[in-house]
């Protein structure tokens, strides 16, 4: 009687580890990113929305009906960074500061995190290009894992094993805000 | 009567303006310096520590900004057509100064919480002789994220290029 029990338990253990690994192993590969293109990528406006993937050694963003894509050989250098936005987005909380008794100054409160995704990279022509993304928290390493194992380089790791104190904001470990 | 009091003024006139030639002619135009395109360097902060997404805004702003203000060839930093032209200025930015502000501290006080950078900027010729150098400032004092400052940065270094650089085409 115990020892069906302890079977039993030892299984529910098992079924739940199982489920966690595959939670945690799907939450590894990256999908298609709804991000903002704040400035950077050729042909695209500043500001735009759009879903960034890696995908065929390119990091591919599509803003409507445009798309961009850079490949991953040409990048240089990939950064991710942490950053903050208004929770209740910029017109409202524009708007919301005409609130009588600060009501907008206590709305501004309320934001929410932000990840950021900076890439410098080289055109055929070997002129230096920059771009920024921002995108929810939690999804620019699973991009710049993705960038890095297409090809891409970045110095932020080998300057953190190596522990130099070059002036390149490149060079410098990840910031945390 | 009116006649003296007339011609009184019309002396006075021809005087003050003849008074004010020289002073006009002091406030002469400076001689503008020569370039047909200008080469942008990645910005460069060996003093201070610059978070990596201000100095791809401030690079990339300053290129858009010296495109908006009518140079008609702008080189990226390495690029290989840039070697072929007669001259060519390059243009070396060196972030000086920076200070990081919040912007949800600008929207709750409206004083505190400003971001400001101040880079040197440096227009030289391909041989690194420098022609021009000037410290610029970008500010952000309002309701927009921090990376406005570098805006405000690049659109005042374009109108120092701008006063300063004449283009060959144009003349």
């Amino acid at each position: 009687m115990t020892l069906k029990w302890a079977t039993l338990f030892a299984g529910l253990v098992l079924a739940f580890a199982g489920s966690v690994v595959s939670i945690a192993n799907a939450q590894q590969s990256q999908g298609p990113t709804t991000v903002v293109q704040l400035t950077g990528l050729a042909g695209v406006k500043d500001n735009a929305k759009g879903i960034l993937s890696v995908g065929n050694g390119n990091l591919h963003f599509v803003h409507g009906k445009i798309g961009s894509d850079v490949s991953a050989t040409s990048i240089e250098d990939v950064v991710t960074g942490n950053d903050s936005q208004e929770a209740v987005g910029k017109t409202i909380g524009m708007l919301s500061m005409a609130a009588p008794y600060g009501g907008g100054r206590f709305l501004s409160l309320f934001r929410t995190k932000i990840e950021t995704l900076t890439i410098r990279y080289r055109d055929a022509e070997g002129g230096l290009h920059g771009a920024i993304f921002t995108m929810p928290a939690g999804k620019a390493d699973g991009i710049k894992k993705e960038l890095l194992a297409s090809g891409a380089h970045t110095t932020a790791r080998e300057s953190s094993a190596a522990a130099s104190t070059s002036a390149s904001p490149f060079s410098q470990e990840e910031r945390k805000q | 009567m009116k006649r003296p009091l007339t011609s009184g003024i019309r002396l006075g006139t021809v005087a003050l303006l003849f008074a004010a030639c020289p002073l006009f002619a002091g406030k002469s135009e400076p001689t503008k310096i020569k370039a047909r395109a200008i080469q942008v360097e990645m910005i460069q902060s060996d003093e201070v520590s610059l978070p990596a997404e201000f100095q791809v805004a401030l690079y990339e702003n300053l290129i858009h900004q010296l495109e908006k203000q009518g140079f008609q060839h702008v080189y990226r930093d390495g690029d290989r057509n840039a070697m072929r032209i007669t001259d060519l200025v390059v243009l070396h930015s060196t972030v000086r100064r920076f200070k990081e502000g919040s912007e949800r501290a600008r929207q709750v006080t409206t004083i505190s919480g400003a971001t400001s950078i101040t880079v040197h900027c440096q227009f030289s010729s391909p041989d690194g002789t420098s022609l021009l150098e000037r410290d610029v400032n970008g500010k952000v004092w309002f309701f927009v994220g921090n990376l406005k400052a570098t805006y405000d940065f690049a659109k005042k270094a374009a109108r120092v290029a701008h006063e300063n650089l004449s283009s060959p085409d144009h003349e």
